[in-house]
């Protein structure tokens, strides 16, 4: 290894390099989890794992905790492998639900974790900043799903970690608790901790990391800033609702406008993308006395479908014209292309 | 050594009241009921009497229940998330297995010091050496019993087997010739058994070797020391093979 090398590996907080994973059910054929992901994050990123369940997000957090062993490829954190650099202290996690001892109370849990340290953080500095110092005296058991979660976090912050790893921290909390969760997460990663998170809510994505890395099926699909993202997704989209009278008319009109490139009915409103969205927009207006118009801003959830042919799960509202959404996890057949077709 | 640890996994320990009221009461009730309300109890046997006799075998049987449910609980506790929990941390598993066995021989101690208190108290009998020989023995021989709940706790996964493996400590104990003395063909199937070897180490310093024949009265049976000790030696190293294969499957993703 040539000395320049050296001076990378050292700044990088993630060094991933054709991590592959497969798991061998019984009776099964095996199953490839992870599937040649090369990713390096530099020290202070603030980065999301963005996937729905099963695509090899969990597995690949796990290699880069020394909780699974790859099958291939190799892996360093903080510059050190990763059993090395939990050892160290130098880099920590919230784990999926599960992984607490329901008899224990919130204290005697982080005094319990903390004795395996050479230096934590004291007890109470890390109850603090996760926000449950009036709960230390609770038993675990009697803690909601959110404030376990907290707890979880509490654990990740006693060896104050170079780098904290997040697996779906707010599944299964409210809306109310995942906001007060990234808020005290917020707090506590302005002082320029790397902080990668697996979820697949995409406003979480959105909402708090700079560089957003889409998995699938194993694989990395995109990465980049949201930005980025976005506009790989389709374009901007208009949408306006249609008259009550003469609508099959009206439709026919709309449908063959100069410039639209998709046109779909939702229920009551119909949706159009188009080569020049304010062109479009302003004929709707003028000519056509279109009423309700809104144009929106690609999502992520259109980058996503467009990356991968499949939708994010519970990502937006059902649809009001009754036809549901795809939220199955993998179920790319539910979604049916023809209909952004012109 | 992490006190820590220790002290808050025995504190778990005394939360669960029915775990406690059995592993300290069922065993002492089990000693007045074949020891110290017999008759026979005032015999003599070797260097004591046989409500002694008893006495090591009951503070035996608490031990192994004591014992084999912490060692299962800590397999589930594990299989259950908290081992990935632990492998965030520096902790090493060799640093866990030994936490986890000091646990269940401090609380193994609970039974063993009941129920022999309780045979002082109510007439067991025996030479210094014979007292304090077969406690250590009863501790040590508990704390590999551990294992064996480990293994079980590994195998289903579920609390309720727990409660499985220490429900299978009843049978064995009837094979290991602890709630009566067994004779003839059943004698021979039970110096195969897991408990068998190691109370009768155990009574070893009480009886120099002899065991009562269960069907010939008083007649009593000379046993060469190396049939306990082969059967001890042979089923640690099966429980410590199964163990460490169940193991490795306590880090991955359930």
């Amino acid at each position: 290894m040539t000395s320049m090398t050296t001076t990378v590996t050292q700044t990088l907080a993630v060094s991933a390099q054709g991590l592959v994973k497969e798991f061998r059910p019984r009776g099964a054929p095996p199953v490839r989890a992870v599937d040649g992901v090369s990713l390096t994050i530099p020290a202070g990123q603030i980065v999301a794992f963005l996937g729905p369940n099963g695509a090899g997000k969990t597995t690949t957090l796990d290699m880069l905790l020394g909780l699974t062993v790859p099958d291939a490829g190799t892996v360093a954190v903080a510059g050190l492998p990763p059993r090395t650099a939990v050892r160290a202290g130098k880099v920590s996690a919230v784990l999926q639900s599960g992984g607490l001892l329901a008899d224990l109370t919130v204290g005697e849990t982080v005094r319990l974790i903390a004795s395996t340290f050479d230096n934590p953080r004291p007890a109470g500095e890390v109850l603090e900043r996760a926000g449950i110092t009036a709960l230390s005296t609770r038993r675990v058991s009697k803690c909601s799903g959110g404030e376990q979660q907290r707890l979880r976090f509490a654990l990740a912050l006693l060896p104050d970690p170079e780098v904290l790893i997040l697996d779906e921290p707010t599944a299964g909390m409210d809306v109310g608790a995942r906001h007060e969760f990234w808020d005290t997460m917020k707090t506590d990663t302005a002082a320029g901790r790397t902080v990668v998170f697996a979820t697949h809510y995409l406003e979480e994505a959105d909402a708090f990391a700079e560089r957003i890395v889409m998995v699938a099926s194993g694989k990395i699909v995109a990465d980049g800033t949201t930005n980025d993202i976005r506009a790989q997704g389709a374009g901007r989209t208009v949408s306006v609702e249609i008259p009550e009278q003469d609508a099959d008319h009206w439709i026919d009109r709309v449908r063959t406008l100069p410039g639209v490139t998709a046109f779909e009915i939702r229920g009551h409103r119909v949706q159009f993308s188009a080569s020049d969205t304010d062109a479009t927009a302003l004929t709707l207006l003028r000519d056509l006395g279109a009423r309700g118009l809104e144009i929106a801003s690609p999502t992520l959830d259109s980058a996503f479908l467009t990356l991968t042919g499949k939708r994010l799960p519970d990502t937006s509202p059902p649809d009001k014209s009754g036809k549901t959404h795809n939220k199955s996890h993998s179920g790319a057949t539910d979604v049916d292309p023809s209909a952004m077709t012109a | 050594m992490n006190t820590t640890y220790l002290t808050l996994e025995l504190k778990r320990f005394f939360r669960d009241f029915m775990g406690v009221f059995f592993t300290a009461v069922l065993p002492c009730f089990l000693y007045i009921i074949f020891g110290a309300a017999q008759s026979w109890s005032k015999q003599s046997a070797g260097n004591g009497n046989v409500a002694m006799y008893i006495m090591i075998s009951m503070a035996a049987y608490g031990a192994v229940t004591a014992t084999v449910s912490i060692g299962g609980s800590a397999a589930v506790e594990r299989m259950q998330g908290w081992g990935r929990q632990l492998g965030l941390t520096p902790m090493r598993d060799s640093t866990l297995v030994v936490s986890k066995m000091m646990v269940a021989m401090t609380v193994a101690l609970i039974p063993v010091g009941l129920v022999y208190l309780l045979g002082y108290l109510t007439g067991a009998r025996g030479s210094g050496s014979a007292w304090w020989i077969s406690a250590v023995v009863v501790l040590i021989g508990a704390g590999v019993f551990s294992i064996y709940g480990l293994i079980f706790g590994f195998a289903f996964r579920t609390e309720s087997a727990v409660g499985a493996a220490s429900g299978s400590l009843v049978i064995l104990a009837f094979l290991g010739n602890l709630f009566f003395p067994l004779s003839g063909t059943l004698l021979t199937i039970a110096k195969f058994t897991p408990l068998y070897g190691y109370v009768s180490l155990a009574k070893r310093p009480l009886t120099n070797g002899y065991i009562v024949n269960g069907t010939g009265g008083n007649s009593m049976l000379y046993e060469p020391l190396w049939q306990p000790l082969t059967n001890v030696i042979v089923w640690t190293i099966i429980f410590a093979a199964v163990a460490v294969g169940a193991v490795k499957f306590g880090r991955r993703r359930q």
